[in-house]
């Protein structure tokens, strides 16, 4: 009898367990972990003023393909996501995203809404995603170290020449404190932060719609040995060379590090977290003068099949609001929608102005398998980039990445 | 656990008792025996026998996470042998299993001797080596992956500071020092586990063998290696085959400490199907490339069955 | 003269000998776990620093644990979803081995032998590689992200190992006894939980502490199979946390995780090392 009722309390402790099975009865959003400076106070505040109510999550930028992926496959999927934009093409392709066309084009302001964004989130001609949050990749430079090694603490640089300089007078300071910074083990981060050097020096990465990859240019080998060179020289951590992107932030947050490329989200994240860090922000330059910029960010998406589209319409109404989009400007991120992201900045300091601008100009590649070929911790891209920022054998990795890439490229369906 | 499959076997060759008339109460004693072995077939079949069909099934298909599979035969199997990856992460296994195995043994062979004979404090210290072992390889993991840190953790740094190095190395930018620190991580957490299993086989040998060796004159090492080692034969290769199919599934270590890096060379058989399934989402290939682990798996555990068995194999 | 060293010196110079080793490998063993939970008690700044020395210079802080459980949805949800899923998998482990166990010792019934080697035999197939099966037909059943669906893989990942443990522990219980209730006319159920329970409980205690110490532990599983945040088990969430926040790590707050997940296993262990041990070494003495 006993061991029937210890059966009995065990069936009902699964049971309990299963808590699945019951409603939710708020909306559920992931957001990545890079966003973790805005998107709380966004939630918030739209909480605070709306019936509908939206639960955040905050899922590990890296963990979050796969997650989502799983979760949608399994049905648990959140009702909402804010998506890396370059994913978008992915998950649309999937049949995972609902249909935004006809709630984007009902918005009278459509037209304003970020480019880039409404790029990539467009499949075959319908809207699956459409602009959450923006991030340009942008330089940042601490005045401090600057000020220290005798350099113009007002003054970035506008080459590559004149970047290796600067570092290589903050690095001369000694002690813990280094030149220049980069996640060296992170496909993700320096797609973000590597490709605009090779744009602005008018190299280009994927071509001809995405279908073929072009990264062996000279313009690709003189970024490679602009790295290289200061990685020699020892102006970059060590650290860097195994970073996944885990410590981007780690060195520049502590005064530890002169100049380093990363995105607008940084901004935020460093007048928030860590307000005595004196810094300047400037557009990544080309190797002889030049600018350019990875327009990122988030795309906000709906899982197919839920029903959402109205509490979704809901939710990107405030986004666009003039209260949304400083609110998100605040925390970091870059208004998305044009016709009022002059008045949503206008309290903010110059530094975010310059973030701005960049994402205007700003670029993204695009591509179903985007994942493979940029971000995976196991795929071309960062093995190309651990092997000619620390290897000795440059010629044949970017070959290799390249045949590996267009591979990749050639088998999509 | 892996003898309870030889325990089992040759039990059933022992089994034949003798049969007794059937009689409506023996039948039902019958169906009472499978209604108490059922929850534990349902579990397995649900979730072992099933899977493993559909493992198979999945392998000819390309079957996207999302969206309809399709068929496509042997397809998948056809690419993998053009996967350099997958090849150079299989290589990488056998040669990570091969020196982790030995390096287990060489630490835990003396440790297993140390403590074999009680004086005062072998209780504690056997605790103190063995203590690593109920920490999981996920804690373990994470322990380490901070101890081998350039700058917060403490090899680096210690060395620095005690001027054995000019300036900080980053111990997981190379391949050798990363794939050496996860061997010392890997017996430093598993050196205690195969001890206790060397220590019941040593145990197991009488006293008067060695005794009587020793009276004949035989020295330490002879008699380690005329009586002790082949009397342990079975221990051996059951820590063996524990240790060696333990290390082919790796990847919470390379995972968690190494990310696989650097570039791909600590990528291993597990962490590739993890990556090519859960990253590229690439189900049906995932499926295939466990297939052929699986049959090299079970390939390895037979033989080493069969040395384990066959005392004239080893 | 090495030659006039006498007996009694030589023993003790032996027993030096002996606790010098003792004494330097166990420090040896125990140093990470030793490190690990002394920097978890100092401040967050300290502990972004090489841990040298390990002991809290600024005196003991909780500040890395603060820190810790402030990551996604507070500490206590997941240290509960680990202890829920643990806790149920002992339940569910000892109650299946139990029933399975009994039944293969004490009945005979049509290919008794080949479902036993069915049941052991599944030890020999990683389950890494039935994985996304798994999750398939968990989602099937609605299982995915749940946490009955990761107790009930646990269960079946530990059943070769509790099975055949449990027939053990009834083969070792003379017929006889058995026998003896029978006569006195008490059912089969009565049998096994008053009379054969108390005998076999080593052997629940063994497969007990295996299941608790393997489901605390799961990494692979629980990081594919649970995808919502809440139901993230400790190893789950510590690979979050050693993922940054704020693109930087906090080591404290890892080192703290670490502590938080080692601590029930090395408590359990040293409470219950005897069934521990056992169950480690029934294989290799049989």
């Amino acid at each position: 009898m006993r061991l029937l009722k210890i059966a009995a309390l065990g069936a009902t402790a699964l049971v309990a367990l299963s808590s699945s099975a019951f409603a939710q009865e708020k909306l559920t959003m992931w957001s990545r972990s890079t966003s973790e400076a805005f998107m709380p106070g966004l939630i918030k505040a739209f909480n605070e003023t709306h019936k509908t109510q939206i639960e955040l999550q905050i899922i590990p930028s890296s963990e979050m393909v796969q997650k989502y992926a799983t979760a949608a496959a399994g049905g648990s999927a959140p009702d909402f996501v804010s998506l890396d934009l370059v994913y978008a093409p992915a998950f649309a392709k999937s049949g995972t995203l609902e249909d935004l066309t006809d709630l984007a084009k009902s918005l009278p302001y459509f037209e304003h809404l970020s480019k880039a964004h409404i790029g990539t989130g467009t499949y075959e001609g319908r809207i699956y995603a459409l602009p959450m949050s923006a991030d340009a990749s942008v330089l940042l430079w601490n005045k401090k170290l600057f000020k220290q090694a005798g350099l113009d603490p007002d003054k970035g640089p506008t080459n590559w020449a004149e970047i290796e300089a600067a570092a290589g007078k903050v690095n001369a300071l000694g002690g813990d404190i280094r030149g220049f910074y980069f996640a060296g083990a992170c496909g993700g981060c320096n797609a973000f932060t590597f490709m605009p050097l090779i744009w602005a020096s008018g190299g280009d990465i994927l071509v001809d719609d995405g279908k073929r990859a072009a990264i062996d240019t000279p313009q690709m080998h003189d970024a490679i040995n602009f790295y290289r060179d200061m990685v020699a020289k020892g102006y970059v951590p060590e650290s860097a060379k195994t970073d996944s992107g885990k410590n981007f932030f780690g060195g520049f947050a502590t005064d530890k590090v002169g100049l380093s490329p990363i995105g607008a989200f940084a901004i935020g994240n460093l007048v928030k977290n860590y307000p005595d860090v004196d810094f300047g922000v400037t557009f990544i330059p080309g190797k002889d003068g030049g600018k350019a910029s990875f327009a990122g960010g988030d795309n906000f998406v709906v899982t197919a099949g839920r029903d959402n589209l109205e509490a979704a319409k809901e939710f990107l109404e405030f986004v666009y609001s003039l209260e949304g989009q400083t609110l998100l400007a605040k925390g970091g991120s870059l208004p998305t929608r044009g016709d009022v992201a002059a008045e949503a900045v206008k309290d903010l300091d110059e530094r975010y102005k310059i973030a701005t601008e960049a994402m205007k100009m700003g670029r993204t590649p695009t591509s179903p398998v985007y994942n493979d070929i940029f971000n995976s911790s196991t795929g071309p891209w960062k093995q190309m980039l651990g092997q000619v920022f620390f290897g000795d054998d440059v010629k044949g990795s970017v070959a290799k990445a390249q045949a590996a890439m267009q591979s990749i490229l050639d088998s999509q369906d | 656990m892996n003898s309870g499959v030889m325990t089992d076997q040759q039990q059933q060759l022992t089994d034949g008792r003798p049969r007794r008339r059937r009689t409506a109460r023996q039948r039902r004693k019958q169906l009472v025996g499978l209604l108490f072995v059922a929850p534990a077939l349902a579990l397995v079949l649900l979730f072992f026998v099933i899977p493993l069909g559909m493992a198979f099934w999945m392998s000819l298909h390309n079957w996207p996470l999302l969206g309809k599979p399709r068929f496509i035969g042997l397809g998948n199997y056809a690419r993998l042998l053009d996967d350099a990856q997958f090849w150079a992460s299989m290589r990488f296994t056998v040669y990570y299993t091969l020196i982790v195995t030995v390096a287990i043994f060489s630490i835990a062979f003396p440790l297993a001797l140390f403590v074999e004979k009680t004086r005062s404090l072998t209780k504690l210290y056997r605790t103190a080596f063995f203590l690593p072992v109920v920490v999981g390889f996920g804690s373990a993991s994470l322990l380490w992956a901070w101890l081998l840190d350039v700058d917060s953790g403490l090899f680096s740094p210690a060395a620095e500071r005690l001027g054995l190095m000019d300036q900080r190395v980053n111990l997981l930018a190379g391949f050798d020092t990363t794939f050496w620190s996860i061997i010392i991580m890997v017996v430093w957490k598993t050196a205690g586990f195969n001890m206790i299993i060397l220590l019941t086989g040593l145990q197991g040998i009488s006293t008067e063998v060695q005794e009587a060796a020793r009276i004949d004159g035989a020295s330490p090492w002879q008699r380690f290696r005329r009586i002790t080692l082949p009397l342990m034969r079975r221990t051996i290769a059951l820590a063996l085959i524990l240790s060696v199919a333990g290390s082919m599934l790796a990847f919470d270590q390379f995972y968690i400490i190494a990310d696989g890096g650097p570039q791909n060379s600590t990528v291993t058989a597990v962490y590739w199907i993890f990556s090519q399934s859960f990253g590229s989402f690439r189900l049906g290939y995932g499926a295939a490339l466990s297939m052929v682990l699986l049959v090299i798996l079970v390939f390895i555990s037979v033989v080493q069955l069969r040395l384990l068995r066959n005392p004239e194999g080893m | 003269m090495a030659r006039t060293r006498t007996a009694p010196a030589h023993r003790l110079f032996a027993t030096l000998r002996y606790h010098g080793f003792g004494i330097g490998a166990s420090i040896l063993f125990l140093a990470p776990l030793v490190w690990s939970v002394l920097v978890s008690f100092k401040p967050s700044i300290e502990a972004r620093q090489p841990p040298l020395p390990p002991w809290p210079v600024g005196g003991f802080s909780l500040q890395s644990y603060d820190n810790l459980a402030q990551y996604g949805a507070g500490i206590w949800t997941y240290a509960g979803n680990s202890i829920a899923v643990s806790l149920a998998t002992v339940v569910a482990s000892v109650l299946v081995s139990l029933l399975a166990g009994y039944g293969f010792s004490r009945f005979q019934f049509p290919l008794k032998n080949v479902l036993f080697v069915l049941i052991i035999s599944t030890v020999m197939i990683p389950f890494q590689s039935i994985l996304t099966p798994l999750f398939l037909i968990l989602t099937k059943l609605g299982l995915q992200n749940t946490l009955t669906g990761i107790v009930l893989v646990y269960v079946t990942l530990q059943l070769p190992f509790s099975t055949f443990m449990m027939r053990n522990a009834f083969d070792a219980v003379p017929k006889e006894i058995e026998d003896a209730a029978r006569v006195d006319g008490a059912s089969v159920f009565a049998v096994l939980t008053r009379i054969m329970l108390p005998l076999v409980l080593p052997g629940v205690a063994t497969v007990a502490i295996f299941a608790f110490l393997a489901s605390w532990n799961e990494f692979l599983a629980a990081l594919i199979l649970l995808t919502d945040q809440k139901k993230y088990t400790l190893p789950v969430l510590m690979a979050a946390v050693r993922s940054g926040q704020f693109g930087t790590i906090d080591w404290g707050a890892v080192q703290s995780g670490v502590t938080l997940m080692m601590a029930p296993c090395l408590a359990l262990f040293l409470l219950l090392q005897r069934y521990y041990i056992r169950g480690l070494t029934a294989g290799a003495v049989k």
